[in-house]
């Protein structure tokens, strides 16, 4: 192909495919332009071992010349991404003038932070060909959301604030949406759930067991004690999931077991460490309720049962596949939250490692809520990766290894 | 203090700053750059901006809100020396 007519742009879809790809050096490298206190908070990352390059797009219109000469060659195509794709853009087109390939992130950070890609969860051989179960791994913002489909019928978990991708993706499965359930009220990310339940006539369920009831101009179905939500039974195939009630990163958190061998566990339990439990300001409260959760709930289900979380908080938690998941007795010997035995213990532990949470999480709560509007700043307060892991278990059994 | 306004209303990144240092370059001494802008990016664009910068100062930075409800972000700059 010409040079002329290579391309200029590549989406976020490819960036993805990029960075699972085996990559040899000189191949191709990261170009960040955005200012750096957006770029030290989050940035593109994956398992192909790409360099990354920072420099502010600001110092490419008060010296060109000198930001050109900054950029590392020998390093391949620069892939340059901003916030929103405009001043990237402007930068790889800097970069082809002076003779250096270059192609910029169509969308830049926010699109990177919409993308999701679908991804089947193998079934273990006794449940194959009954039911579907799809993760959808928003990886950029490490938020993973979930449909369950059998017999025609789908469960849609956690969806993000874009119900036309769950709605053409199930529809492409051959089924309709009945339900949709929430493992929680989010505060890092703007839910679609009300939406997508509306818009399809599925029954909508979600727990705010603390403050404000939620206002969505809808009826709310129940989600008090053990809820069984069936599916497929109009085609003869019959799917249970069942709601546990697991409080603790929220009062109203509920993880959904899916055919007695699935957890979606929400914000409760990830493939490495738990949900933090200072979202709303009750730390300690919160603590005992997950210790309660962790040690009583989570504690009756087998080693067997497969864990998939509503976050991952880096690509390294995902297979080869990008599939984030994990074996429960895996995760039980090797979380160091389980290991503490003492509700005390595990109390102070949990408030040892509260932090600052994004200033924004509030509004996006009350927005899922229904008590506010985003309108059109959902992208802006959307943006950065998801904070909803606890850290001070984790930064303690780092510690005691090194 | 006299004030020269850049309107950078509905304007995308780069375009604010490539603007803002065209009217940096007119600006007189005592001068200072108002830059109305709509992106909400450009505030943390144009700390970031003044700290690589040696030949102006950020003075200010407000928001502030035109007759329909929009949101803008004003930036002040000034000249140094």
């Amino acid at each position: 192909m010409a040079n002329s007519q290579s391309k200029t742009e590549i989406t976020v879809q490819e960036l993805y495919e990029r960075l699972y790809r085996p990559t040899e050096p000189g191949q191709w490298f990261l170009l960040d332009v955005r200012n750096e206190d957006e770029a030290k908070g989050w940035r593109v990352e994956g398992p192909a071992a790409v360099p990354y390059f920072h420099l502010p797009y600001f110092a490419f219109i008060d010296d060109p010349e000198a930001a050109l000469a900054t950029v590392p060659p020998g390093l391949g195509e620069a892939v340059v991404v901003c916030a929103k794709g405009s001043s990237s853009e402007f930068v790889a087109e800097l970069l082809r003038d002076a003779g250096r390939p270059a192609v910029n992130v169509t969308g830049g950070m926010i699109a990177w932070g919409d993308f999701h890609v679908p991804l089947q969860v193998p079934l273990n051989p006794a449940q194959q060909g009954r039911y579907e179960l799809w993760q959808f791994n928003r990886f950029g913002k490490g938020c993973l959301s979930y449909a369950v489909i059998a017999g025609g019928e789908a469960i849609v978990v956690d969806p993000s604030r874009f119900p036309a991708l769950y709605e053409d993706f199930v529809k492409s499965r051959g089924a309709r949406i009945v339900e949709v359930l929430e493992t929680h009220v989010h505060a890092d990310h703007l839910s679609g759930g009300a939406q997508l339940a509306r818009r399809n006539q599925a029954r909508y369920r979600v727990l705010n067991a603390h403050g404000a009831e939620p206002v969505l101009g809808m009826e709310i179905a129940p989600l008090d004690g053990d809820v069984e939500i069936r599916l497929g039974g109009a085609k003869g195939v019959t799917l249970s999931a069942r709601a546990l009630r697991t409080p603790g990163h929220t009062p109203g958190s509920t993880s959904y077991l899916v055919d007695d061998h699935y957890l979606l566990s929400g914000d409760t339990l990830f493939v490495q460490g738990v949900g933090r439990p200072d979202l709303g300001g009750h730390a300690e409260e919160w603590s005992r309720e997950l210790f309660h959760s962790l040690k009583h709930v989570v504690a009756g289900l087998g080693d067997e049962v497969q864990v998939l979380p509503a976050h991952f908080g880096s690509y390294e938690e995902a297979d080869r596949q990008g599939l984030v998941r994990g074996r429960l007795g895996t995760l039980r010997s090797n979380s160091p939250e389980f290991a503490i035995t003492d509700p005390e213990e595990f109390v102070r532990t949990m408030k040892a490692g509260v932090k600052e949470a994004p200033a924004i999480y509030g509004e996006i709560i009350k927005a899922n809520l229904g008590l506010v509007d985003p309108g059109e700043k959902a992208g802006e307060w959307e943006l950065g990766k998801n904070e909803c892991a606890a850290t001070a278990a984790k930064r303690r059994a780092a510690q005691g290894r090194a | 203090m006299e004030e020269k306004v850049l309107d950078a209303r509905g304007l995308k990144c780069p375009m604010p700053i490539v603007k803002s240092k065209k009217a940096l370059q007119e600006l007189l001494a005592g001068q200072v750059l108002k830059v109305i802008a709509t992106d909400p990016g450009s505030v943390l664009d144009f700390q970031g901006w003044a700290k690589t910068n040696p030949s102006f100062q950020l003075v200010g930075q407000r928001n502030e809100k035109d007759e329909t409800g929009r949101d803008l972000y004003v930036h002040l700059l000034a000249r140094n020396g």
